[in-house]
């Protein structure tokens, strides 16, 4: 399958890397610090911060403040509006609520006020209706009527699905092409550089030998750094992979052949050290957002969907979600098999036909 | 090849070494046409280039040993390096040698396919007169060995003192290719009654004037 000097190039670039320490100890960082992230953040939501500000004497104002300050979601500070104000326009809080001073009818509907600082008003939405829902519950409780009707939410596949299942497939993926650009196309450029790999050529070495013996070597380095976030995540972070590993890593694998033959693709393009970095941020960023590592492509606007489906790194997210979500084979044929199948071409094609080894004068 | 900054010695070596596109004319070595068998004859050349930069974090022995592979050989490292005399250092990372020590071992990286014809591009230039006496000893052994040896220089002792033939290139062409002593013969100025008067330098300067150059 591999000739002999791909062997023997793979096993020297592995050597290369494992005799870097520092590139070795921050290799191994790497996954522990993405976990202790996913650790510290994938827990119980922050409590919203909020001011209350009782300008009412009765009694029933009473006790709605004091409902208030017992819900969970909030953490709540309670005082005059002139300093809580002040708080907010700091952003110690993150809104005030307002009772007014005719806070007392138990039969008309009263007007609580909700003061909000405009520079975290993306917050806003979620925060009133978290706010709105919570002020049902209290006023059931302080008119003592039963809800109606309680929204179960229940998935049709029943499988219990949390964010962060979603998320994980989206983000290795993306940590996938990072390594894998970073391991081929800022190498190759310095190599250039340096007038190495025009030594390289003066022998009868052929562009694949070399792009095939890189592939090799940082696919075990690559493998190594999965399999320590893969076992984290799965024991720290209780992940649940519907489909099987075998799958899942078998897709790690094109993955990583794809994004790597990308990357010595984008640093023959760069034709200097500088411009490497650029090229790999105009690359990789809008397909951050496009791809559906967040959020899924179908929130996207319908004209960029299409589009959006056919980045490399969407049919990696797609393909690494589908096995560990919808326990898919990775022998099962789909639109995303068409696609993977095309972008191994296409960047095998574009890695091998433009590769550049000599410095180009500019 | 000798010749002032910028004529064009390093492009024509590199034409010859399959790096450069051959525009215009024919190029072969060993009966090969360059342009058509460029594999073929990047089998039978060995090159040193003007930069020589390796990769890190691997010893003489593991370049070697990696050029050896890429010739589909398994080369000895000890062997050439003995040939370079830097058989003590083995071990040593490129980045902990002498410039000298460096130009020798990219000579022993270029003999590791034993090649018919070896290009030197300014492989003195830097060094002291101990390192370049030496170089300039190696490269007679190695081309009384019966290696054809193409370098590229810009010091005309060197050029005097190891080449059978001696081109001299300006502005992208050869103005003049003959044996040291009948370019001093026909070039040098003042005609001489004695045979030799001149040197290189007087013929080199003759044929490419005194201007400076970049």
């Amino acid at each position: 399958m591999f000739t002999s000097l791909q062997l023997h190039l793979a096993k020297v670039f592995l050597k290369i890397f494992l005799r870097d320490r520092q590139s070795i100890v921050f290799t191994l960082l790497f996954p522990l610090i993405f976990t202790g992230v996913f650790l510290f953040s994938s827990g119980e939501p922050d409590p919203i911060k909020l001011g209350l500000i009782n300008q009412s004497q009765s009694t029933i104002a009473a006790d709605f403040s004091d409902l208030v300050i017992d819900e969970p979601l909030f953490e709540i500070t309670q005082g005059d509006l002139q300093s809580l104000r002040q708080e907010l326009i700091n952003g110690d809080q993150t809104a005030l609520i307002l009772i007014p001073t005719n806070f007392k009818q138990e039969e008309d509907s009263t007007q609580i006020t909700l003061l909000l600082d405009a520079s975290q008003v993306r917050q806003a939405g979620a925060i009133e209706e978290t706010l709105n829902r919570s002020l049902i519950s209290i006023e059931r409780e302080i008119r003592g009527i039963e809800p109606m009707f309680n929204l179960e939410v229940e998935d049709v596949q029943a499988r219990p699905q949390r964010y962060i299942d979603f998320l994980l497939p989206g983000i290795l993926a993306y940590m996938l092409m990072n390594l894998c650009i970073a391991g081929s196309g800022f190498n190759v450029v310095e190599y250039r550089r340096r007038g190495i790999l025009k030594r390289l050529f003066v022998t009868p070495i052929q562009a694949k030998d070399f792009i095939v013996a890189i592939i090799i070597s940082r696919m075990v380095i690559i493998l190594t750094q999965i399999s320590v976030i893969l076992g984290l995540a799965l024991t720290l972070l209780d992940i649940r992979i519907a489909g099987s590993l075998a799958s899942l890593y078998g897709m790690v694998i094109i993955g990583t052949f794809i994004f790597l033959c990308i990357g010595f693709f984008l640093g023959s393009l760069a034709k200097t050290q500088e411009a490497i970095r650029p090229i790999v941020a105009l690359t990789t960023f809008p397909q951050l957002i496009l791809s559906g590592v967040f959020f899924p492509i179908s929130a996207l606007h319908e004209l960029l969907q299409p589009i959006a489906h056919a980045l490399p790194l969407s049919v990696i997210v797609s393909g690494l979600r589908g096995i560990s979500n919808d326990g898919a084979s990775l022998l099962s044929f789909n639109l995303t098999t068409i696609g993977i199948l095309i972008w191994m071409a296409i960047s095998f094609f574009i890695a091998t036909k433009y590769f550049v080894w000599k410095e180009v004068a500019n | 090849m000798l010749g002032p900054n910028g004529a064009g010695k390093t492009s024509t070596l590199e034409m010859l070494e399959g790096l450069n596109d051959i525009d215009g004319g024919v190029a072969s070595i060993d009966g090969l046409d360059v342009s058509k068998d460029t594999h073929q004859v990047k089998k039978i050349i060995g090159v040193q280039l003007q930069a020589n930069e390796y990769f890190d974090r691997m010893s003489l022995s593991e370049l070697l040993l990696l050029f050896g592979k890429l010739y589909a050989q398994d080369s000895n490292p000890l062997e050439l390096l003995t040939r370079v005399n830097l058989e003590d250092k083995a071990s040593a990372k490129p980045a902990a040698l002498s410039g000298g020590q460096k130009q020798r071992f990219s000579i022993a990286c270029a003999l590791v396919n034993n090649p018919k014809v070896l290009f030197l591009d300014e492989p003195t230039t830097g060094l002291d007169p101990q390192a370049k006496r030496n170089l300039w000893q190696l490269v007679k052994d190695l081309n009384s060995s019966g290696m054809t040896i193409v370098l590229t220089t810009h010091n005309m002792e060197e050029a005097e003192y190891l080449c059978d033939r001696i081109a001299i290139m300006d502005q992208g062409k050869i103005i003049a290719e003959n044996t040291p002593q009948n370019l001093i013969l026909e070039h040098a100025a003042e005609p001489p009654k004695a045979k030799l008067h001149g040197n290189i330098e007087d013929v080199f300067l003759a044929l490419t004037g005194h201007a400076l150059r970049d």
